[in-house]
């Protein structure tokens, strides 16, 4: 354990994978326990399939509602298809909403959210690899991030914001969301996993710290980095609150902001805000299909030791 | 050393970076710059709302910036203007935050201007409305814009079904008509009391001649026209004539018939056209009931106020003016379909050609603002619906409930 | 060389610099802010000018610890954690070594699936599940008809309502923490997942004495975080019922947020963020003590 602990609150470092002692035991003749396996695995999964159908219903309940023209939105007995589905609702969006505008200030919101990612790994790296002044309060400080309700720090964020003449500005809306808490201790866990050895060795080879980072510690790291660069790509898909606090311009809109604006106050056209749904959620599903790859790729920790 | 200055290299450039997206953004929105009069219109209608000050934007020379906010947002949108000091020159204003903003002194007294614009005078405007009704501390502060009310909505092929010949009109025969209703069958309904609305124990109260408000302006549930209001509501429920979900869809009751008769605004009628086309001529509105009183009903709808630093008043008042004007309030309601609020407007044979319209605005005549009470929705109103509805839904002793009621809301004023 | 030293000894600062100096302004600050007003009378007057601010002491706090309101959200909240938490956990971790099972292109498509509720929107979900939960025309109802129960009032009932939404909150819940344990999975020994990946005995034995002790910092981070989660408890409860009904949905941050932005009490809302704080805060730190000492042991 790092020898800088706090006395009160100690996050335990994970530790190498140590190997147990219980004894693995080959009972059944390799081919035997195969098939056996297969079998198992078989029903495994079927589980799966059908909690993931279920899982997915009231996804693919939205695609189907997207395209039920509004006079049979709200039939009963309920219809999963439409009688004469429509496209009618995804023109309205892409006519009525200056779709185009608010697709770029999102993906601008998210590609600064890339700098977070990088900002979170590097804290993660140092958090988990160097001993240094203040290293505990510091990282006290990050988990108290956690723990802060942001209801009511909105205000206080939004003047400091204002303070820095950020406000109204791509970057101010990226900002307050940048970093979390959250990230930096999920890469500071993952990190620690990374053997001192291989640090070592490349510092002997003359490696600056920056190289090593870059060269060593991120490569071995893109698990982690899959999994955070999806969630920050969620958050700034679909943050809401900070673009429409922030941006005092209509041009400065992302689309969570511009597709509330179809929210009336009573009045509600439910397929219209169904495929409004779908276009917002659909870019995110393709993000995670194309990351999930590196999510799964592992960690390229056994061939290390 | 190498791998330090390697270090601060890299991060000044990732803020160099930074400040390179920054850039890309730009200014405006803010009330001190000179400049376009910025506006902030609620909901979808930013583009409609272009389109219609388009010929004073040529004929003024001023630019307008129409800056479309979401229903869902307005309360931080709001909340953070005030906060930085830095809004728009011209906003929208539900009545319900009205008092909230004027007392936060976010919007400009207009007293001192009005004489110079004629067209901004109360006598423009309905008696629900104007001048002194929505005024805070005496001062006008805002201006109508928009109109909206509740009228009752009735399935008039239902109601012949089961012998009713015409839309109730007073409380007590919507009463019976609702049990009547009810008796069809498991699950059919007379009435439906959404549980979120509350003007309309507040107008019911109104309808028996009372007020909520007592002659020093205070919040008054101990009165005898209240207690009638509470008689009616909590009947209803125990009749059983009212549905109980909180969930209850109106325009899927009213289509489907589940719930013959309710209480709505007019964005309904235009739900149930779109929704089902095929009802046409087996629905009707009509003015809402009449209590021991009068038919009276909530004025609804949205103000517009000058933001207070705005350092174009002139040009905000002269927008105003024109935005009042009857033939701009009638290219509105084409456009988007907000109902007017000048008086010419509201006269015009037109708009009165359809006969929806026209009860509208025959309701109108008769409809008066919530009391400009600080936070009405949060506070008061929603006292009283937990109180009406505890009382309905959960058995709660009706003594008991309005006790509560009244200590809650005891010290609550609208001076 | 002793500039070298000095350089070096700056490394770490570099690395969590940026970072840092995010967090405390956008993280630390605000609550030290709201720290400070929660001993003031600040409204929306206040707001605009803050001449209008006077100091309230105490008040804001005996008020909360006086008011049955907050005393509900507080109660909810317990509820809500108690049974939220165990629900999220157990049922990610189950689902994670499930789909771990296999590195096949149909379980790893399975993953997807399991994914897409921690992505849909909260303007869809109160949507979806606001149309799957009605109580007049909603699919659970009209299923329940099919085998010939009466409806359900899913969001109407104040004891059903808390579940109905707590389970929106856990369907939503699970996805990114399946993907955090596969994660964690990556890191157990190749030797060891494919023991659990056999039957029979040996296999839960390995599952349940090797793999989920070598989980168990993926475990108290996913519980952790959790815990926090549904101590923090919003979303789900805000678009689907606004708290009701008479408030057997209000969470402490439905609470807060209605006392904040619909009443304008930022001193007395305040006031309720810090106790909100300071009961996470004290519940986070009762999990790593209990953990260490475990582990010590």
């Amino acid at each position: 354990m790092s020898s800088t602990e706090t006395p009160t609150l100690v996050i335990p470092e994970p530790q190498p994978a140590s190997p147990p002692t219980l004894p693995l035991r080959p009972s059944l003749s390799p081919r035997g326990r195969a098939r056996r396996g297969t079998g198992v695995t078989v029903l495994v999964a079927l589980a799966l399939a059908a909690g993931a159908l279920i899982t997915a219903f009231p996804f693919a309940w939205m695609l189907f509602s997207s395209v039920k023209p509004q006079s049979e939105s709200i039939d009963y007995p309920p219809k999963l298809f439409a009688d004469q589905p429509t496209l009618e609702y995804y023109v309205r969006l892409f006519t009525e909403l200056d779709f185009d505008r608010y697709l770029v200030n999102t993906l601008i919101v998210v590609l600064i959210g890339g700098f977070g990612l990088l900002f979170m790994a590097m804290a993660g790296y140092a958090f988990a690899k160097y001993d240094f002044r203040g290293k505990s309060g510091l990282f006290f400080l990050v988990l108290a991030t956690l723990m802060i309700p942001v209801q009511v720090t909105m205000i206080p964020t939004y003047l400091i914001l204002n303070g820095m003449k950020l406000t109204n500005t791509l970057v101010g809306i990226a900002l307050p969301t940048l970093i979390s808490g959250f990230g930096i201790f999920l890469f500071r866990q993952f990190m620690s996993t990374i053997p001192t050895e291989l640090l070592e060795a490349a510092r002997l080879d003359g490696a600056s710290e920056f190289r090593i980072f870059a060269t060593i510690v991120l490569p071995i790291s893109k698990p982690i980095l899959a999994v955070q660069a999806v969630l920050a790509f969620i958050g700034g898909w679909n943050s809401f609150l900070w673009p429409l606090i922030i941006a005092s311009d209509q041009n400065l809109y992302t689309l969570s902001v511009g597709l509330a604006l179809l929210n009336q106050q009573i009045a509600v056209n439910p397929s219209l805000q169904m495929a409004a749904a779908c276009v917002q959620v659909v870019p995110i599903l393709i993000v995670f299909l194309i990351f999930q790859r590196y999510v799964v790729q592992g960690f390229a920790l056994s061939g290390l030791k | 050393m190498k791998s330090y200055i390697k270090a601060a290299a890299a991060a000044a450039t990732l803020t160099a970076l930074g400040l390179a997206v920054s850039g890309c953004s730009t200014g405006g929105g803010s009330a001190a710059e000179e400049g376009p009069l910025t506006v902030w219109i609620m909901g979808d209608s930013g583009a409609n709302f272009e389109e219609l000050v388009a010929p004073w934007v040529e004929e003024s020379g001023t630019e307008v910036e129409v800056v479309a906010v979401p229903w869902d947002g307005i309360d931080e949108r709001l909340t953070t203007a005030v906060a930085s000091g830095s809004g728009p020159d011209l906003l929208q204003v539900g009545l319900s935050k009205l008092r909230t903003f004027a007392d936060a002194g976010a919007l400009m007294p207009l007293d001192d201007q009005l004489g110079d614009h004629p067209g901004l005078a109360a006598e423009n405007f309905p008696d629900g409305i104007a001048g002194e009704a929505s005024a805070v501390n005496g001062e006008t502060v805002s201006i109508p814009w928009v109109s909206d009310t509740r009228v009752l909505f009735t399935r008039t092929d239902i109601l012949a079904e089961n012998g009713i010949d015409a839309p109730p009109a007073t409380w007590d025969e919507l009463r019976a008509d609702a049990k009547t209703l009810a008796g069809r069958g498991e699950g059919q309904y007379g009435y439906y009391i959404p549980q979120w609305d509350s003007p309309l124990p507040v107008f019911m109260t109104w309808s028996n001649g009372g007020d909520i408000i007592d002659a020093d302006g205070n919040v008054d549930f101990d009165t005898p026209e209240f207690d009638a209001a509470v008689d009616t509501y909590t009947g209803l429920y125990a009749d059983g004539s009212v549905p109980t979900n909180s969930d209850f869809d109106q325009t899927q009751g009213f289509i489907s018939g589940v719930a013959p008769m309710l209480i709505s605004g007019p964005y309904l009628a235009k739900s149930i056209a779109d929704s089902a086309p095929e009802l046409e001529g087996s629905w009707t509105v009509s003015p809402v009931p009449a209590g021991s009183g009068s038919a009276t009903s909530v004025f609804a709808g949205s103000n517009l106020a000058v933001w207070h630093n705005t350092d174009q008043v002139d040009q905000s008042l002269e927008l105003l003016e024109y935005l009042s004007e009857p033939e701009t309030q009638l290219e509105w309601f084409e456009i988007n379909g907000e109902l007017p609020t000048n008086v010419d407007a509201l006269a015009d044979e037109t708009l009165l050609s359809d006969p929806l319209v026209q009860v509208y605005a025959e309701q109108l005549a008769d409809a008066r603002i919530l009391p400009l009470v600080p936070n009405w929705d949060g506070g008061v109103g929603a006292d009283l619906l937990t109180a009406l509805n505890s009382i309905a839904l959960n058995g709660e002793d009706r003594e008991t409930a309005i006790e509560t009621l009244i200590t809650k809301s005891d010290g609550v004023s609208v001076n | 060389m002793s500039i070298a030293k000095a350089a070096t000894k700056a490394t770490p600062y570099v690395f969590v610099g940026p970072a840092m100096l995010l967090l405390i302004a956008f993280g630390v600050l605000p609550l030290l802010v709201a720290l400070v007003v929660s001993f003031t009378d600040m409204d929306i007057s206040g707001l605009a000018n803050w001449s209008n601010i006077g100091f309230a002491g105490t008040a804001n706090y005996e008020r909360l610890f006086a008011d049955p309101d907050f005393g509900q959200a507080f109660g909810n909240t317990v509820f809500f954690a108690l049974i939220g938490v165990p629900s999220v956990v157990i049922v990610s971790l189950a689902v994670a070594l499930l789909l771990a099972r296999s590195n096949s292109r149909f379980f790893r498509a399975l993953r997807a699936f399991y994914f897409i509720p921690a992505i849909t929107g909260i303007v869809a979900i109160a949507l979806v599940w606001g149309y799957l939960y009605n109580t007049q025309f909603g699919l659970f109802n009209w299923l329940l008809s099919l085998v010939g129960l009466p409806p359900v009032q899913w969001l109407s009932d104040p004891l059903l309502a808390k579940f109905s939404v707590a389970f929106v909150a856990i369907w939503r819940g699970t996805g990114l923490n399946i993907i955090i344990f596969l994660a964690a999975l990556q890191g157990v020994p190749k030797e060891y997942r494919e023991a659990a990946a056999l039957d029979g005995a040996g296999s839960w034995r390995t599952t349940w004495s090797v793999v989920i002790p070598l989980l168990r910092f993926a475990i108290l981070f996913v519980t952790v975080t959790t815990v926090i989660a549904w101590l923090q408890f919003f979303d789900e409860p805000f678009v689907l019922t606004d708290g009701g009904p008479l408030g057997a949905t209000t969470s402490m941050s439905i609470f807060l947020y209605k006392e904040g932005f619909r009443l304008n009490q930022f001193g007395y809302a305040s006031a309720g963020s810090v106790v909100l704080f300071i009961v996470i805060a004290l519940v986070t730190a009762l999990q790593l003590r209990s953990r260490r000492a475990d582990v010590e042991y």
